[in-house]
């Protein structure tokens, strides 16, 4: 019975692509990490957070990983920056900056990047696995 | 009688369906490295020595089908082809703060016990046939 082997690839799948999305809402705060506001005082670019869910695939029967919400990051604060040219700036001269932490970002993409690699590794091992039991045919 | 119906041949697919729905379910916790509140799985161990033992006595002629093993008088005897039983990893390295125990180090070590054995029982399995292929004379 291979069907279980099968689900492992799929399985695996969908892991890489949760882990493609947060790739993708990674870069898009660090691509924004200068984005401010338009008009004076308005608010900058806020900070894109990811999640992700074990959710039953009833087509499939097996439990697949999918993105559970992209949230916006409320909890840290817009830094403030003197520049009283900008467009944005309020009365005082100050603009608010996005809250995109750079170093943050970086962990972060790492941590996607190793486990988008752990689930690659696995479809490979399961593939070995398919590949020696079929090898048992030409014996 | 087919070939899956010998003794060991049985046993070792068996080991081999373990060993798939083992791979399917190390895959998910990899999966869910990043999934708050997630504990990892794993299948409870399936008695197989036992298992060969009843195969390998002569007075036991009927077949008998991999079943799960009774920790306790109380349970019910599983059904024929019944698959594991999945249970929580109790004891993982380490809980981030999310709820999250997976630990990817520890997964792919068990991933790649799970692949050696799996190599392990393919092997056998080649070997068992080759020892049939002498008894028939048609080379190996």
């Amino acid at each position: 019975m291979n069907g279980d082997i099968v689900d492992a690839l799929m399985i695996s799948a969908n892991g890489m692509r949760a882990q493609g999305t947060r790739i993708r809402v990674i870069s898009e705060n660090v691509a924004n990490a200068e984005t401010t506001g338009l008009t004076p005082g308005a608010d900058p670019y806020r900070r894109q957070t990811i999640s992700f869910k074990n959710e039953l695939n009833r087509e499939m029967g097996v439990n697949l990983v999918s993105v559970n919400d992209i949230g916006e990051d409320d909890t840290a604060p817009f830094a403030l920056e003197y520049k009283p040219d900008h467009p944005a700036a309020d009365e005082e001269g100050y603009v608010k900056m996005p809250n995109v932490n750079a170093m943050l970002e970086m962990m972060d993409i790492r941590e996607a990047q190793r486990s988008y690699e752990a689930n690659l590794g696995m479809i490979e091992q399961s593939r070995a696995m398919i590949a020696r039991t079929v090898d048992l045919l030409r014996s | 009688m087919a070939i899956q119906d010998i003794g060991l041949f049985q046993a070792l697919g068996a080991k081999m369906d373990f060993l798939n729905q083992r791979q399917s379910l190390i895959a998910q916790n990899i999966a869910n490295a990043d999934t708050p509140g997630y504990r990892p799985k794993d299948l409870v161990d399936v008695d197989f020595s036992a298992m060969l033992e009843k195969k390998a006595s002569p007075r036991s002629q009927g077949l008998q089908q991999v079943s799960v093993e009774k920790t306790s008088a109380g349970h019910l005897g599983a059904s024929n082809n019944a698959s594991a039983k999945e249970r929580d990893q109790r004891d993982t390295y380490e809980v981030a703060p999310a709820g999250n125990a997976v630990v990817i180090e520890e997964q792919l070590m068990d991933a790649g016990r799970n692949s050696m054995d799996y190599n392990l029982m393919v092997n056998v399995y080649q070997k068992q046939i080759g020892l049939f292929r002498i008894a028939l004379g048609t080379g190996r």
